[in-house]
C-alpha cells in the first residue's frame, strides 16, 4: 500500500447485529493524503458508521478498512477522531482534559498546538467541561484531537450545534491545520453548502452506499446541467443521473459520454445540484473517480 | 498586507476571487514589489477555504509573473500592476471629478454606471 | 498539495508507556475517596466490637447468667444489645460489598462511559481499547483487594472475641457472618467488579448495566450458598437413638439408621405415639455436617471458585470489547 493513501475502503459492509439491516454495503473508494474530505449525505445514511470504521471504533462486517497503509487499530495512534455529540469527561477541567491526552499519547503529543487550539477560543483553562458551551465543548475536543498531532482527522459533524460564527472560527482552524501540517481531513455533515468552500473531495453516501467519490473538481467538471428541447435527440448515449421534462423542455443532470447536440444549453452544476440530484434519484449509476488509483 | 474577503454567493470561483484581490490590491499600491503574501495558513485560518484554493489562486499569480514563491520564506510580489498608486495625479484627477459629479447632484448610482460606460467603452476586451 | 508548506513538524516525541491509571484513578477520584472512607468506617466498626463492645457485652451476659432468679436481676442489657446491633450492621456492609461494586462497575466504571462516548474518546487515543479495559478491572481490583481484605480479617477477630463469651454471638456458619469473615468476602467482590463491567459492556448503559450488575452478583451469592455444603468433604457422625443428633455445625444432611445399617431420612410423625411407632425400626441417629475446623477449607474453596468465576466474567469482558471494537492489531493483515 503506498503511503500516499490516507484512507482506502474495499467492499465493505458493516451490518449491526446478526440480523439487522446494512448500515454500509460495498463500500469501496480511495483518500489520497493531504485532501480535506466531505463526507456527504442525508441522516441515517452511514456516514458516522464509516468515520467509526475509520477510527477502528468498530470493525467492518465484510471487507477491509486501511489507514494511512495499516489497519484501523495500528493506525490508531496517528489519528484524531472527534465524535458527533463531542463527549468529554464533564469533571474533568480543560486543562486536566489536555494533561489527560499528554498521557495517553506518549511520544506524538504537542502541548503547546493543544493549548493554543484552546486559546483560540478564549477558553479558561481552568473550567470545568461538564460549565462549557456545545461550541466551546467542541473546541475542547478538537484540541484533544490535534494535540496528538494526528496525520488523518476524523470529524463527525464537527459543525452541528455551532453558530455561524464559531463555525467560521473552527472550519479556519482546520484549515489552517491542514495547510501547515498537510492533515488529511475527512468531516461529514448533512449540509453540502457548509462544506462547499472547504473541502477538496467528497464522498457521498446514500442509503449505505458510496454515491460519488472522487475530488469535487472533477466530480464537477464530469457532470452537465443541460436544458434542450424535449422532443430532441434523446440522452440515451449519455449517463442520466436525473431528468425532468417541464412542458416542451426537457432539463437533466447528465454525465457527457461525448459531445452534446448544439441545441442544448450546457452549464456547470454546482456541488449542492450534484449532491441533491444522486441523492433525489438512489437507481443512478455513482461515480467514482479515480478510486482504482 | 492583504486581506482576502471571500463571497460566496458572487458566483465567481473563489481562486479566482482571490486573484483579483490580490491584482486590486496591486493596483492600488497596497501591494509593492518585495512584498510577502499572506501564508496559506493564514488566509485560510481566516477566510475557513480550502488551502488547496490559495495554493491554486498563487500559482495563477506566479504564471502570470506578478509573484514569485520562495521555498520555505514565502510567496513574495514581483511587480506591481497599472499606473495608478493611491496618490498618483490620476486619482486626484479622479477625486475632483467625482466631486464635481457629486456638486452636480448625482447619485452614487448615477456615478457608478457613468464610470462603468466609459470603462467598458475603453477596454473593451481587456481582461479584468 | 498542502504539504509543500509543511515545515519540519516540531512534535515532542517523549517515549514511553500511555499513563492509564492515574486517569482512571483521576475520573474515579469520588469513588475511591468513598470507598476508603466507607473501609476505615467499618474497620473502626470492628475494631470496637472486638474490643469495647465484645467486652461490655460479655459482661452483661456474665451478670445474667449469674443472676439467680430472673425477677430483679440487674444486668447491662444495654450492652448486649449494642453489640447485637453493631454486629450486624458490620456484617451487612460487608455482605452488601459485592453489590456496592458490582452496581459501581457496570454504571460508573463501564456503562457511562459507553452511554456518554467518552468510552470511544479513550479508544480513539495513544492505547488499544484492550489496554483501556485491562486498567479499568486491574485499578479497582487492587482498591477492593486492599480495602476487604483487612476488613474480613477483622470480622473474623471480632466474630472470635464474642465467640463463647457472648451467649447471642452467631455462629460460624450463620450465613452472613460466613460470607463476611473470610477470603471469600474479597473473592465475590472481585466476581461481582467482573460481572458489573461485563454488563456494562454488553448493554452498554448506565441503569440496565448496574442493575444486571447487581442481578448476577446476587445471583453468584445465592449459588454459593446453596452449594457451600458440598464444596468440602463433610464429616458423619452415627450416634445411639438416647444420644440423639451428635456434632455441631453447618449441616450437610441428618437422618436416622435403620435395623439394617441403612441410612434413611427422619419419619414424620406427629404425636408421641405416632413417634413411636414410626422409630420402632430405628436404632439410631447420623448427622453429615461440617464443623468449625471445616470453616477455612470452605472459605478457600468457595473464594477459590469465585476467583475462578471472576476470571471467566473479566474473560467475557475482553471478548464484549473486542465484539464492539473488532480485533486487535493483527487481523486483517492482507487489506496493507
Amino acid at each position: 500500500m503506498s503511503s500516499d493513501t490516507a484512507l482506502r475502503a474495499e467492499a465493505v459492509g458493516k451490518r449491526f447485529g446478526r440480523r439487522g439491516g446494512w448500515a454500509l454495503r460495498d463500500c469501496s473508494f480511495r483518500l489520497p493524503t493531504g485532501r480535506v474530505c466531505a463526507v456527504v449525505g442525508p441522516n441515517g445514511a452511514g456516514k458516522s458508521t464509516l468515520l467509526a470504521l475509520a477510527a477502528g471504533l468498530t470493525a467492518p462486517t465484510e471487507g477491509s478498512v486501511t489507514v494511512l497503509g495499516r489497519t484501523p487499530a495500528a493506525a490508531r495512534p496517528r489519528v484524531g477522531f472527534v465524535a458527533q455529540d463531542k463527549p468529554l469527561y464533564p469533571q474533568l477541567t480543560i486543562a486536566e482534559t489536555l494533561r489527560m491526552g499528554a498521557d495517553l499519547n506518549p511520544g506524538h503529543w504537542d502541548d503547546g498546538h493543544a493549548a493554543r487550539v484552546v486559546a483560540g477560543g478564549d477558553l479558561d483553562p481552568r473550567a470545568r467541561v461538564r460549565s462549557l458551551s456545545g461550541g466551546q465543548r467542541t473546541r475542547v475536543a478538537l484540541a484533544l484531537a490535534l494535540g496528538k498531532r494526528p496525520e488523518l482527522l476524523l470529524l463527525d459533524e464537527p459543525m452541528a450545534d455551532l453558530d455561524p460564527l464559531a463555525r467560521h472560527e473552527l472550519m479556519g482552524t482546520l484549515m489552517a491545520q491542514a495547510a501547515q501540517y498537510g492533515t488529511t481531513i475527512v468531516m461529514s455533515s448533512h449540509v453540502v453548502a457548509e462544506l462547499e468552500d472547504s473541502c477538496d473531495h467528497l464522498l457521498l453516501v446514500g442509503d449505505g452506499r458510496i454515491r460519488l467519490a472522487g475530488e469535487i473538481d472533477e466530480l464537477l467538471a464530469a457532470h452537465r446541467r443541460v436544458t434542450g428541447a424535449a422532443d430532441s435527440a434523446g440522452l440515451g448515449a449519455h449517463t442520466v443521473v436525473e431528468s425532468r421534462v417541464t412542458g416542451r423542455q426537457l432539463s437533466a443532470l447528465i454525465r457527457p459520454a461525448g459531445p452534446l447536440p448544439g441545441d442544448w444549453r450546457a452549464s456547470a452544476p454546482s456541488l449542492e445540484e450534484l449532491v441533491l440530484g444522486h441523492l433525489r434519484n438512489p437507481g443512478a449509476p455513482g461515480l467514482h473517480e479515480g478510486s482504482a488509483a | 498586507m492583504v486581506d482576502y474577503r471571500i463571497d460566496r454567493h458572487s458566483g465567481v470561483a473563489t481562486y479566482v476571487q482571490i486573484v483579483q484581490q490580490t491584482k486590486q490590491a496591486l493596483r492600488l499600491g497596497l501591494l509593492e514589489p518585495g512584498d510577502r503574501l499572506p501564508t496559506a495558513r493564514e488566509v485560510v485560518e481566516a477566510t475557513a477555504i480550502n488551502p488547496n484554493t490559495v495554493l491554486k489562486a498563487y500559482r495563477e499569480l506566479e504564471r502570470e509573473g506578478l509573484v514569485e514563491a520562495r521555498r520555505g520564506l514565502g510567496t513574495f510580489v514581483r511587480r506591481s500592476l497599472g499606473t495608478a498608486p493611491a496618490d498618483s495625479p490620476l486619482r486626484t484627477e479622479l477625486e475632483e471629478w467625482a466631486d464635481r459629479a457629486r456638486a452636480a447632484g448625482l447619485e452614487r448610482d448615477d456615478v457608478a454606471a457613468l464610470f462603468t460606460a466609459v470603462l467598458d467603452k475603453h477596454f473593451q476586451g481587456d481582461p479584468s | 498539495m498542502t504539504a509543500a508548506l509543511t515545515g519540519p513538524a516540531a512534535v515532542r516525541r517523549d517515549a514511553g508507556k500511555p499513563r492509564l491509571t492515574r486517569w482512571v484513578l483521576r475520573l474515579h477520584r469520588p469513588a475511591l475517596y468513598a470507598w476508603a472512607g466507607l473501609v476505615i468506617a467499618v474497620a473502626a466498626l470492628l475494631l470496637a466490637l472486638r474490643g469495647p463492645l465484645a467486652d461490655a457485652a460479655a459482661e452483661g451476659w456474665r451478670q445474667y447468667d449469674a443472676c439467680a432468679d430472673t425477677v430483679g436481676c440487674a444486668y447491662d442489657q444495654d450492652a448486649i444489645l449494642r453489640y447485637k446491633d453493631y454486629y450486624s450492621y458490620a456484617t451487612a456492609a460487608l455482605n452488601l460489598l459485592p453489590l456496592l461494586v458490582a452496581g459501581w462497575a457496570g454504571a460508573a466504571l463501564v456503562g457511562r462511559e459507553l452511554e456518554s462516548g467518552t468510552a470511544r474518546l479513550a479508544w480513539t487515543q495513544g492505547t488499544s481499547p484492550a489496554r483501556w479495559l485491562a486498567v479499568r478491572l486491574a485499578v479497582p481490583a487492587i482498591a477492593v483487594t486492599a480495602g476487604a481484605t483487612p476488613l474480613f480479617l477483622l470480622h473474623d477477630l471480632a466474630w472470635k472475641a464474642g465467640r463463647g463469651r457472648v451467649d447471642t454471638a452467631k455462629e460460624w456458619y450463620d450465613r452472613f457472618t460466613f460470607f463476611a469473615s473470610g477470603p471469600t468476602t474479597v473473592a465475590l467482590a472481585l466476581a461481582a467488579l467482573a460481572a458489573g463491567t461485563l454488563a456494562g459492556l454488553v448493554l452498554r448503559r448506565t441503569l440496565p448495566a448496574l442493575l444486571a450488575g447487581l442481578a448476577v452478583t446476587a445471583l453468584l451469592r445465592g449459588a454459593a450458598e446453596a452449594a457451600l455444603p458440598h464444596l468440602w468433604p463433610a464429616v458423619t457422625r452415627v450416634s445411639t437413638m438416647d444420644q440423639g443428633f451428635v456434632g455441631s455445625g453447618l449441616v450437610v444432611d441428618q437422618g436416622m439408621i435403620s435395623r439394617t445399617g441403612a441410612h434413611v431420612p427422619v419419619p414424620p410423625c406427629d404425636s408421641t405415639a405416632a413417634c413411636e411407632a414410626a422409630y420402632a425400626g430405628l436404632t439410631g441417629h447420623w448427622n453429615t455436617y461440617h464443623p468449625y475446623s471445616h470453616h477455612w477449607p470452605l472459605q478457600l474453596t468457595a473464594g477459590a471458585l469465585y476467583l475462578a468465576v471472576a476470571g471467566l466474567l473479566a474473560l467475557g469482558s475482553f471478548l464484549a470489547l473486542r465484539r464492539i471494537t473488532g480485533p486487535a492489531r493483527t487481523a486483517r493483515k492482507d487489506a496493507a
